[in-house]
């Protein structure tokens, strides 16, 4: 059992008696562990897993009476999270299967910030064409060069150089106009 | 909306859950489903004089092993209904009970001998007791899934096995108020089936009706 069984049972035990500042940490605390699994599940899908968090987040909160007091915390989290992957799967039709673990796993990494950066990335790099898309990934994420980069895009250096350009500053205002 | 504000927002309900709320939310519909499992049962067949019937060894050997299973259903339900819980030893009573009808078929079927054992095993009802079973588990079932969806089950089929079972087995109980025959080999063919058609049709309806 992972060793975060104590504090998040104390948390769990706090908020199902109605103190919300206990359930917010407990959640907040769970967010973090929910990010790391799910990115490290779904792999190169990532994208999807703040979605996940969400979803598993709004589960452990509405599922909370469903919760036995005599019983420890970090398996019901795990099998809720578990569950809700599957779920996924099963939503995509894909075939993947998840292997038989147990609870540590959900609990044996944090991801608080990271994660959330790069699903903010890959959305605002969705909001671009396809072609300025692949150049400024390949620029400013791969680390090619910029001829390295032209070549593969079958564009001139300047153009390449103009579009990511571009690019940059078009992605500087939508990312501004979310922040206004 | 991104996940701090969610967590803020669901911080902000932290409605306090009353202990024991579980059985509060689980027992309402079954007990719903177990009323018009009755009404259907007193209007459709009857009921046979209870004080005369209760008199009877069949009539508690019948009663003991539907109960039994009913009772194997409910553990299974509550711990299916959990996530992260195991079932371990939950199901224990309704094979001890089912083992044990197994053992009374046979030394009545052995001290019947050849000729009398055909009757042992169908009585004068068989082809009608296993589809009687399943109609009046039919709203027993209905609410067991009713309360299964206020838990959380995780491996669907499972659990809706687990609500077919004690569908099965409270529907089984019901019927027993009514039928007549007292052979142990009959019980355990025909309730049986009954019994285990309630667990198939919860198997293959799990994963559609308890998704959340």
């Amino acid at each position: 059992m992972s060793g975060e069984e104590p504090r998040l049972k104390a948390l769990m035990i706090r908020g199902l008696d109605g103190d919300g500042a206990a359930h917010g940490q407990l959640l907040s605390a769970m967010s973090g562990y929910l990010r790391a699994y799910f990115h490290r599940r779904l792999g190169p899908a990532f994208a999807d897993a703040e979605d996940l968090v969400q979803e598993t987040l709004l589960a452990i909160h509405l599922k909370r009476d469903a919760f036995d007091r005599r019983q420890p915390f970090t398996p019901w989290a795990h099998a809720v999270a578990r569950y809700k992957l599957l779920d996924h799967f099963r939503r995509l039709r894909s075939r993947t299967t998840v292997p038989i673990e147990d609870a540590g796993e959900l609990f044996s990494q944090e991801n608080s910030e990271e994660g959330a950066v790069r699903h903010d990335i890959a959305k605002l790099l969705a909001s671009l064409p396809a072609r300025q898309r692949a150049l400024l990934t390949d620029v400013k994420l791969a680390g090619l060069s910029m001829d390295e980069a032209a070549r593969r895009g079958e564009m001139s250096v300047t153009a390449a150089k103009v579009a990511v350009h571009r690019s940059m500053k078009r992605l500087a205002s939508k990312v501004a106009d979310e922040h206004r | 909306m991104n996940t701090a504000e969610l967590i803020a927002r669901l911080a902000a309900d932290p409605a306090p859950t009353p202990r024991g709320g579980v059985v509060r939310r689980l027992a309402p519909p079954i007990l719903a489903g177990g009323a018009v499992a009755a009404t259907i049962l007193m209007l459709w067949l009857g009921l046979r004089p209870l004080a005369q019937a209760s008199q009877t060894g069949a009539f508690w050997m019948k009663a003991t092993y539907t109960l039994a299973m009913a009772w194997a259903g409910m553990m299974l339900m509550e711990r299916l209904g959990r996530p992260g819980r195991r079932v371990g030893a939950s199901p224990l009573i309704g094979v001890i009970a089912a083992a044990a009808l197994g053992l009374l078929a046979l030394i009545e079927v052995v001290q019947a001998g050849g000729s009398q054992a055909a009757a042992l095993w169908l009585g004068q009802t068989w082809n009608v007791c296993s589809l009687r079973i399943v109609v009046i588990a039919a709203p027993i079932f209905i609410g067991a899934v009713l309360a299964m969806r206020g838990l959380a089950p995780t491996r669907l089929a499972a659990a809706g096995a687990a609500a077919g079972l004690f569908a099965g087995g409270a529907g089984a109980s019901l019927y027993g108020l009514y039928c007549q025959e007292t052979a142990a080999p009959f019980v355990l063919v025909w309730y049986s089936l009954g019994i285990a058609a309630c667990v198939g049709v919860g198997a293959l309806c799990g994963p559609r009706l308890l998704r959340w």
